[in-house]
């Protein structure tokens, strides 16, 4: 059958939904703040009030524009719609996931957070992929599977909501870190053991906050950080190169040419681990060379240095 | 022997003319001439789910056999004599049942558990209840004026706060669902008195069966409505029958009570992590009335009951610190069950101005949105919307238990916010709470039961106290100007020596060892376990309320309610 579907935002990943969805047969409006150009047969709404008739919206803009836009679509929606958002952030310095604030802006209650190592280029073209969703709701599941899925599209999910939104948004930070020691010559051995360190501390945190461990050990966690290593050119991964050629922080930002949250994020996971009393050796340590608190050199000492226990 | 004669048999008081309930009557006084229908409905959906599926429905019966038996063997009482043949006998027949055989059982076991459940409702009590209840309880306080004026002692001890008006509109509208928090086995007493107090209709409410073992309370519980919950059973089908039931009530329009904390917080904590499945039966009654097209709402009010002393607090922290908490439903020989710790917490209570303040949050719908007089729901920003649409699939609305689980796992979210929101602090948790951080902040590294072991080895300066004190409550009172949480009009208008000097007073002469005394000077603490217990209430809050001196011993304090 087919669904009504609405997409807001326009960039890459909004219009490769906004593809998929055409590509299945389902009539998509895709809402952006300016009128574009799209392919049949999606139409463009710089309206809002367009999104009020689809049963399914897909909620695909940065997570720091996340607080405005859902502010906006609250007057769209109710009750009756489901939305699935595709961001990888986290909003403030209380780690505000996406469907909290969606919670909080508006109505619609039936939610979930798709991410894993999906990549726009490959979901708009139909190329073989996976992908998870979290949501406590097994309806999205299928209607997001209708939407997008099929053949080319495997769509697992999972009750674990904040645990895909934490582990998504933490890939990103855990991906500038691997870049950067991949530019400065790590070997695979030692990537392996950053990655899979990393990905320990960042669940730690994330278990505090309500997320289950195995959640970032999937395809949200590691599926996602192998994607990333294995170069499917994110700008976190431009990110960590430029710092460890010794651009600085605003710099490097630049170089990587896309608005990266990873590191403010990293920050923000660092202060809660504080108050919870858990260790982050390579999160404080990466946020020391990225701030140029430490060098390169003083970072590894520090890391190899520490007590080695229990895995 | 006593016990379950009180428990099982209710007291009522013979009926020469049947009372015929006014259209202006609460929705409770129609339960008589309703409950065989209401015992009935819940029957019928109970067999209907099982029968139509031989092995789900042998399943159920061999769940119920051997849990029966199970209780009844380690119970060994006269209940055990009376029952465990019959289980005995039934648990090797079930096999050899055909399927008519199978079902008759069935329906004979359900309806015996829902007939047990049922409870019953006598305006004649109830009418007793309003007029003497708050009578009785002034006198407990003050017995010399126990004919003139103690009902003015309740008013004065009781305090009521919240949107009561906007209850009064809905109540005729919908069912109101009342969660309130859970501290003492007092909460029920208390809260039916709020709504009396408030113009609010009673409400139906499942007690749990330990309650009926107090005669009077037992006798009030038998005919206002009470239904009965008996924890020691286990049978899976009971438990069907509790929720069902529960939803049948409020699909007819019964305003009612439950605590989604399960039991009485053990820690004093705020409840944060709430049993879902009362809950989850509500937000069921609302679906089936929407799938019927019956337009009958169902609101919840998320409320708060705030007490300066806790009646059960040296039993229920102990069980708390013993980790026994969850597991030991039932405490039979806790301060409730001591007609002398009722009179010496009474009096106490009375002396302090509100030293018990019920808040009734604002309702809510049961998707989490915030509801006008009118009954419509509404987003944040004010606009009306339907929710129905929360249960419809290509708009219709349908029953789908799973996609109702999840809304019941939001709707637990919500309501553990909205307790911190409405949580009213009293004068004893702040300071207990400036009391404990300090014992923190001068044992460093020490653990929590070495610390709790420190009875009368810790003395803090007076002076300082109070400075401590007074900062506190204004850092507590600038999160109740972010509408984070609410602080008690004594926390706001007392001076911190006088807040000091309050809490010591309610401490003393009630609990078998005090929480701290006052020496030359000096507050010693006492009991660094009671301290804990009401400090408790403040473990969201511990790090917002410190100075950065006292930073690291808030972290510690509010790693306690990590696993709240």
């Amino acid at each position: 059958m087919s669904l009504r579907v609405g997409v807001i935002g326009a960039g890459g990943f909004g219009l490769a939904i906004a593809q998929a969805s055409a590509r299945h047969g389902h009539e998509v409006v895709l809402w952006s703040r300016r009128d574009r150009e799209l392919p049949d047969p999606i139409r463009s709404s710089t309206d809002i009030a367009d999104i009020r008739d689809c049963e399914l919206v897909f909620l695909a803009v940065p997570a720091r524009h996340a607080v405005e836009v859902a502010e906006q679509l609250g007057e769209a929606i109710d009750g009756r719609h489901s939305l699935v958002h595709v961001s990888r952030g986290l909003v403030g310095a209380e780690l505000k996931t996406i469907t909290q604030v969606i919670r909080e802006k508006t109505v619609c209650r039936r939610l979930g957070a798709l991410a894993g190592p999906l990549v726009a280029d490959a979901l708009a073209e139909g190329r073989p992929s996976g992908a998870i969703l979290g949501t406590g709701f097994p309806e999205l599941t299928e209607m997001v599977r209708e939407a997008l899925g099929g053949a080319e599209l495997r769509v697992y999910d999972t009750p674990d909501v904040v645990g895909v939104e934490l582990a998504s948004a933490t890939v990103g930070f855990l991906t500038v870190v691997l870049a950067y020691a991949q530019e400065l010559g790590a070997e695979p051995g030692t990537l392996a053991v950053l990655a899979t360190r990393g990905m320990v501390e960042v669940s730690r945190i994330g278990q505090a906050l309500g997320a289950k461990e195995s959640t970032f050990m999937g395809l949200a966690g590691l599926g996602d950080l192998i994607a990333a290593v294995a170069g499917d050119q994110r700008p976190e991964f431009r990110l960590g190169s430029a710092l460890a050629k010794g651009i600085d922080l605003s710099n490097a930002v630049g170089e990587a040419g896309a608005y990266v949250e990873g590191i403010e994020v990293a920050r923000h996971l660092m202060e809660h681990a504080r108050r919870l009393g858990l260790p982050t050796p390579i999160s404080s340590t990466f946020v020391a060379v990225s701030d140029g608190r430490m060098s390169s050199d003083d970072a590894i000492q520090a890391l190899m240095e520490r007590r080695v226990g229990k895995e | 022997m006593l016990k379950r004669f009180l428990s099982e048999r209710p007291l009522r008081l013979p009926h020469i003319k049947p009372y015929v309930p006014r259209p202006s009557d609460p929705s409770i006084f129609w339960f008589n001439s309703e409950r065989d229908d209401i015992v009935a409905d819940v029957v019928k959906r109970i067999c209907s789910a099982h029968e139509p599926d031989r092995h789900r429905l042998e399943i159920a019966l061999n769940d119920a056999a051997y849990h029966e038996i199970r209780r009844l063997e380690t119970q060994r009482d006269e209940e055990a004599r009376d029952r465990l043949g019959y289980w005995r006998s039934m648990i090797r027949r079930i096999g050899k049942m055909d399927d008519v055989e199978q079902r008759r059982v069935l329906h004979t076991i359900v309806t015996e558990m829902t007939r047990d459940v049922a409870g019953n409702f006598d305006p004649r009590v109830y009418r007793f209840a309003r007029q003497a209840a708050p009578r009785l309880i002034g006198g407990i306080m003050e017995p010399r004026r126990l004919v003139a004026a103690a009902p003015e002692s309740l008013d004065r001890v009781l305090k009521v706060q919240g949107d009561v008006e906007l209850l009064r509109q809905l109540q005729n509208d919908g069912s109101l669902v009342f969660v309130p928090t859970h501290s003492s086995n007092l909460d029920s007493i208390v809260l039916a008195q709020a709504l009396e107090i408030s113009g609010l209709p009673p409400v139906i409410y499942g007690a749990g069966k330990n309650l009926f073992t107090n005669p009077i309370i037992s006798f009030f519980m038998h005919n206002l409505g009470a239904y009965r919950v008996d924890r020691r059973i286990r049978v899976s089908l009971y438990k069907d029958i509790l929720k069902l039931y529960s939803q049948v009530m409020i699909e007819r329009g019964y305003h009612s009570l439950f605590f989604p904390g399960g039991t009485r917080s053990r820690s004093g904590m705020i409840e944060r992590r709430l049993k879902l499945g009362l809950l989850g039966s509500a937000v069921e009654a609302f679906t089936t009335n929407q799938v019927r097209r019956v337009d009958r709402p169902v609101w919840f009010v998320p409320t708060t009951i705030n007490y300066a002393l806790v009646l059960e607090a040296e039993t229920l922290v102990r069980d708390w610190l013993m980790e026994e908490g969850q597991a030991r439903f039932i405490i039979e020989d806790d301060e409730f069950s001591q007609i002398d710790r009722w009179f010496a917490f009474f009096r106490k209570m009375v002396g302090m101005r509100g030293a018990c303040i019920i808040r009734f949050g604002d309702p809510i719908d049961p998707f989490g949105n915030r509801v006008d007089g009118r009954g419509q729901s509404l987003t944040p920003t004010g606009r009306a919307i339907d929710p129905g649409g929360y249960v419809e699939q290509r708009g219709k609305p349908v029953i789908d238990a799973v996609r109702d689980a999840a809304y019941t796992r939001e709707l637990g979210e919500v309501l553990g916010q909205r307790y911190e929101q409405d949580t009213v602090l009293m004068s004893t948790q702040v300071v207990a709470h400036v009391l404990f951080r300090d014992l923190v902040q001068s044992t460093p590294g020490m653990d929590l039961f070495a610390r709790l072991r420190l009875r009368g080895e810790v003395g803090l300066d007076c002076e300082t106290l109070c400075q401590e004190l007074g900062e506190a409550r204004d850092r507590l009172c600038g999160l109740e100007a972010k509408g984070r949480v609410r602080t008690s009009d004594v926390v706001k208008e007392d001076t911190p020596s006088e807040l000091l000097e309050r809490a010591l007073s309610f401490w003393n002469g009630y609990h078998d060892s005090t929480a701290a005394t006052l020496e030359a000077n000096r507050v010693v603490l006492r009991d660094p376990s009671l301290l804990l217990y009401y400090q408790n209430r403040l473990v969201p809050f511990a790090e917002e309320i410190a100075s950065p001196d006292q930073l690291q011993a808030a972290c510690e304090i509010e790693n306690l309610g990590v696993h709240r």
